[in-house]
């Protein structure tokens, strides 16, 4: 799985490419560890993702439980599937789907 | 010691050179006038010949010497032991040319492969850079002074180098005058050297005085000479053993060092089973057999961890398993419904659980869900979520309160951030009617005669991820002969070698048939579906949990 990081300011934009599966998703959590701390707003863009599993699902919801009320997660592109996975867990109502 | 030092330096340095001359003429055809000259220019040396097997100077830099034959004279005579297995290479000392007098030149021969030799020679004015270099130049870095000289001359007294370019004079137009008998070699004098008062200290070899010189303005310990001397001793002691030592480290350490490295690289790469074997002295030996030793104990740590998490994953399929109802039938006296459920634990066990149990005698409580992570940590957070989910169903509450109480619960010290998808019915055995609440998880499948579809509904959150929301009840009757398909996400993503998921679509299509009745459609139904996601997988891995729960209702 690709991984592209933009800070700015206070929103980081995080673009992936592949897929968020049980071996990628630490790589994720990893990446944006750090920068969860300072940022309001993270942006995920999936627009060339093309599979995400429920350990993709945690990292968002964790990275989301670390945001709190200080700003929100979106995601930026998701594939009919992707989407489709986050209306049947409910995710997509603590995230901002585009 | 001084003047043996420079000797033979020089003669190596001159030996060296001709080696190296000889090298670049054996990867020659033939040899021509234009190549020695540019060679001659290349080493910085004076004069090269090519002499053949008989003895006569075939190619030469200096055309005059050209067809000289070198037996003719006593001093060219002495390269002759090349020209038969005698001699390989021969230098001689510093001494006047016989064709020039004045000239004083360093011959050195080294056999030729194709017979006969080759001879350079070099002046006295590099003999004078040798030394420069290996001794003014070390003194100069000891900040000794930057007007000390060195002058040689030979055993008549005669110039044959200094830095006033008295070269042919008589050592005295120096100011100096040395006398063997009375002047011990080694020691330091005084005398007025070029003008300047001096302190002075001279070595005899091989028919040379070599002479230092240092204006004692400069020398910085004046008053103890006798530190002086020990002083330039030392240099030149230390300049000796660095020498050799870093030979010896070239020869010896560096070789086996290369040897050494290119192994560790290969073990670092992940070749364990690579072998350190330098052997050429003791203490490679040991540095060999140490490194070996520790690749094997980092093996051993490396199978020592992977046995200890096939453990750890085997006591979590223990938890996982045990904690599941394998009993069935679960209620053979029921005739009204049928129950059937399995758990195929991946390696990597995940957490899935299912359960079931009578609230009371009308009502059939019934789950299936996944945790998302995976090994101990999910097994443990299923026990919990099982029991908890247990816990507020048994109570009686309504599927949604069960829900909502068990997120609670559930987020609470949920430090792992994991989450259950779960889908929860409970059925009126005398109805028909369930009552169910969906939390994130996939749809079951309803099977009527011989009908299988997806069963719509709303997706609520799932459990355990975020505490304060809502939960949505729906309900579905069944009709007698129903059958209800419950699953986890391990059957519709099973993959194959080819990367491709089981997915919806066959699993409708597998489904879609007649199971029969009771307990054995329940099978059925189960023993299907797996039989057909094993035959899609093939020999792929399994990545996932595969769980399922099939419902028969008779009514």
């Amino acid at each position: 799985m690709t991984i592209e990081k933009m800070l700015e300011e206070e929103k980081l934009t995080v673009v992936l490419g592949g897929e968020l599966n049980t071996m990628t998703a630490p790589e994720l959590q990893t990446a944006i560890k750090a920068d969860l701390e300072s940022i309001k707003n993270l942006v995920l863009d999936m627009t060339n993702l093309t599979y995400i599993s429920s350990a993709g699902l945690r990292v968002i919801l964790s990275a989301r439980q670390k945001l709190g009320s200080r700003g929100d997660v979106v995601l930026v592109g998701a594939n009919k599937e992707i989407r489709a996975i986050f209306a049947m867990t409910g995710f997509d109502k603590i995230v901002k789907l585009d | 010691m001084f003047g043996r030092d420079i000797y033979d330096a020089s003669n190596e340095n001159l030996l060296d050179l001709t080696r190296r001359i000889a090298e670049n003429l054996d990867r020659e055809k033939s040899i021509t006038r234009d190549y020695l000259v540019e060679l001659m220019k290349r080493y910085k040396v004076a004069e090269i010949n090519v002499i053949d097997p008989d003895g006569i100077i075939t190619v030469t830099t200096h055309d005059d010497f050209l067809n000289y034959d070198m037996h003719d004279e006593e001093q060219s005579a002495e390269f002759l032991p090349l020209l038969d297995d005698t001699k390989t290479e021969y230098v001689q000392r510093y001494q006047p040319t016989t064709y020039d007098p004045s000239l004083y030149r360093k011959y050195g021969a080294v056999c030729l492969k194709r017979g006969g030799f080759v001879e350079v020679g070099y002046d006295a004015e590099r003999f004078q850079q040798d030394i420069d270099e290996n001794v003014v130049g070390v003194t100069k870095n000891r900040h000794i002074g930057e007007n000390g000289c060195i002058i040689i001359a030979d055993e008549d007294r005669d110039i044959v180098s200094d830095r006033q370019n008295n070269e042919g004079e008589k050592l005295a137009v120096t100011g100096i005058r040395i006398d063997r008998e009375t002047m011990p070699e080694g020691e330091l004098f005084r005398s007025e050297v070029y003008g300047q008062q001096c302190s002075c200290m001279y070595v005899f070899a091989e028919g040379y005085y070599i002479i230092a010189v240092m204006p004692e303005n400069e020398v910085v310990l004046q008053r103890n000479t006798s530190m002086f001397l020990d002083f330039i001793r030392d240099i030149l002691i230390f300049l000796t053993l660095a020498l050799m030592i870093f030979l010896l480290v070239r020869l010896l350490v560096l070789n086996n060092i290369r040897q050494v490295n290119s192994s560790l690289a290969r073990i670092t790469e992940g070749d364990l089973n690579e072998v350190v074997d330098v052997r050429s002295n003791v203490e490679f030996s040991n540095l060999s057999d140490g490194i070996n030793a520790t690749v094997g104990t980092l093996k051993q740590y490396i199978a020592d961890a992977a046995a200890r998490i096939d453990e750890e994953l085997a006591v979590a399929k223990n938890i996982q398993q045990s904690a599941l109802p394998s009993v069935f039938p679960p209620y053979p006296d029921r005739e009204d419904f049928s129950l059937y459920a399995t758990m195929h634990a991946a390696k990597e066990v995940g957490g899935d659980f299912y359960d079931f149990y009578l609230v009371d005698e009308k009502k059939l409580a019934f789950l299936i869900a996944d945790v998302s992570g995976k090994g101990i940590p999910a097994a443990m957070f299923m026990m919990t979520g099982k029991t908890v989910l247990r816990g507020y169903a048994e109570r009686g509450n309504a599927p949604v309160e069960v829900a909502q109480n068990a997120n609670t619960k559930l987020c609470e010290g949920n430090e792992a951030e994991m989450f259950i998808t779960a889908w929860m019915g409970f059925l009126n055995t005398e109805t028909g009617l369930i009552r169910f609440v969906n939390a994130g998880h996939n749809p079951p499948v309803l099977i009527r005669a011989g009908q299988a579809s997806f069963l719509t509904m709303n997706s609520n959150m799932v459990l355990a991820a975020w505490s304060g929301f809502s939960y949505c009840e729906e309900s579905l009757q069944l009709e007698p002969g129903n059958l209800l398909y419950l699953y986890t996400d391990g059957v519709t993503e099973a993959m194959n070698d080819a990367h491709e998921l089981y997915g919806d679509d066959r699993l409708i299509q597998a489904l879609s048939a007649s199971f029969g009745e009771g307990d054995t459609a329940c099978r059925n139904v189960c023993s299907t579906v797996k039989r057909e996601v094993d035959e899609f997988v093939g020999g792929a891995p399994q990545f996932d949990d595969i769980t399922m729960l099939c419902l028969y209702y008779k009514g």
